[in-house]
């Protein structure tokens, strides 16, 4: 009786468990992508805390999000193919938090190349799509980023910094990134998708004068996830847990029943 | 159409031979996995952007292009089923397909082929007996899974990983998050059936990934 009563507590504390809370949070654990968005820079190896995570990285390219112990890290980027000795093109230390999601992008020239952690929004409101703009372009001026024939989305967006996120209804849009406070056009983004429920940042890329040019790269910060697994089964064809709870219980039941006919057989 | 398989892993090879000629020549330890490693998967930015008309026009790389699947066949575990659109349940779960017999694409996820992650969803078993993905964990990586849609249009995915998770610990980032790759992620049931919970302990994941359109 007491081990159906705890199998059946044991089963109402996990299914509060679960309700909030990703995984990686309850891991202790924080997400990072590392982004390659320096227009000058070689190719690189990136470390984080001695080991290498990524190597042979160009400009344009970024992995997808990894997960990492929540806390402080070292990160470290050499030329590809150095074996990580020699001195790194950059060295920063970062403190994850738990359960956050972080971009760290290498960008500027590489003469005065940093590592930008970004912290990356995880979830849109209700039937929204999130959209904030990057300016990861280190000659560009400040920008304001437009819906062509529509709305200022962001304005004055610096190098180096971001707009905050923006809360849309799901569409489909052409962009246009101007010079702050100009009608001219530097650069047009057609056809973007924000749908709903996900997370977007927009980098703004690349050299104003020289190559590789000014362009746009869409990144997804965060999907429109389930907060669990689905429920893909019935038990018809599987092994059962509880067979020794009720082997127990029966048993049980048999030992007192007996108990009590014996009792009764004393008395009588 | 066998051609086209060709070239493309042709392609593919050459990719590949020219990705590891520029690598150094670490030990094998460099690459031995930290847990981490697994995630790290370069990808390119897709060229999507024109620039002003003061500079010459860039050609414009379409992305890869998804398809709403409508049917699912698996050659290696004769798996061959009707994929209808399943979205969350009001606690945010995903939901599962009517028909147990079907599986369930979930639809606010990638449409297969395009980057990102796309999900199918499929019954182990029903209240009687083994049901459609009953021998999903039979695969092996190398077994092609294909999706096509309802024009005919198909794409194909091969098998990279076959994994178990507890129910409460399964890695949705990874099954379902943002991904540069085009990926598709076959999930079900597995493990013990809790009667208790009314659920099976596991949860089974296929990885799999686009080879060719």
């Amino acid at each position: 009786m007491l081990r159906k009563f705890m199998a059946a507590a044991v089963a109402m504390v996990m299914m509060f468990g679960i309700i909030g809370g990703t995984a990686f949070a309850d891991n202790h654990e924080a997400m990072v992508r590392v982004i390659h968005a320096s227009p000058d820079a070689p190719a690189v190896d990136v470390y984080v805390d001695g080991e290498a995570v990524v190597e042979g990285a160009e400009y344009k390219q970024a992995t997808d999000y990894m997960a990492l112990p929540a806390g402080d890290h070292e990160i470290e980027v050499f030329p590809a193919g150095e074996n990580g000795e020699g001195d790194p093109v950059i060295s920063q230390s970062v403190t994850l938090e738990e359960g956050m999601k972080y971009s760290a992008a290498a960008v500027g020239k590489l003469d005065s190349i940093s590592l930008w952690a970004l912290n990356d929004d995880m979830e849109a409101s209700e039937g929204k799509a999130k959209v904030r703009v990057v300016h990861a372009s280190p000659d560009a001026p400040n920008v304001d980023v437009v819906v062509k024939d529509g709305d200022v989305l962001f304005s004055d967006v610096a190098f180096k910094s971001t707009s905050d996120y923006a809360e849309v209804d799901p569409m489909t849009v052409d962009l246009e990134v101007r010079p702050a406070g100009s009608e001219d056009v530097v650069l047009e983004i057609p056809g973007v998708e924000l749908k709903e429920g996900y997370v977007y940042s927009v980098y703004a890329i690349g050299l104003v004068e020289g190559d590789p040019t000014l362009e746009a790269w869409p990144m997804v910060d965060a999907t429109n996830m389930p907060s669990e697994m689905p429920q893909t089964g019935m038990g018809g064809a599987a092994d059962q847990s509880n067979t020794v709870a009720w082997a127990l219980l029966g048993g049980a039941i048999l030992a007192a029943g007996t108990g009590i006919y014996l009792r009764k057989k004393q008395t009588a | 159409m066998p051609c086209k398989k060709l070239l493309l892993s042709m392609l593919l090879l050459g990719a590949a031979a020219g990705c590891s000629s520029s690598s150094s020549n670490q030990s094998d330890e460099m690459k031995e996995v930290l847990p981490i490693n697994e995630y790290t998967q370069l990808v390119s930015a897709p060229d999507i952007t024109v620039s002003s008309s003061s500079k010459s026009k860039e050609s414009v790389e379409p992305a890869l292009v998804g398809i709403i699947p409508a049917q699912l066949s698996i050659p290696a575990i004769n798996v061959d089923a009707k994929v209808e659109h399943v979205g969350q349940l009001p606690d945010g779960q995903m939901d599962v397909p009517k028909d147990e017999s079907n599986v369930g694409w979930y639809q606010p996820g990638a449409k297969p082929g395009e980057r990102g992650n796309a999900v199918l969803a499929g019954h182990v078993d029903n209240k009687t007996g083994p049901s459609v993905f009953f021998h999903l964990g039979d695969l092996e990586a190398g077994d092609l899974v294909t999706v096509t849609d309802e024009h005919g249009l198909a794409y194909d995915f091969e098998v990279n990983a076959v994994k178990s998770y507890p129910r409460n610990n399964a890695p949705l980032e990874k099954v379902f998050g943002t991904s540069f790759k085009s990926s598709l992620n076959l999930i079900t049931c597995t493990g013990t059936f809790d009667r208790d919970a009314g659920t099976h302990e596991e949860r089974m994941v296929v990885y799999t990934t686009l080879v060719s359109e």
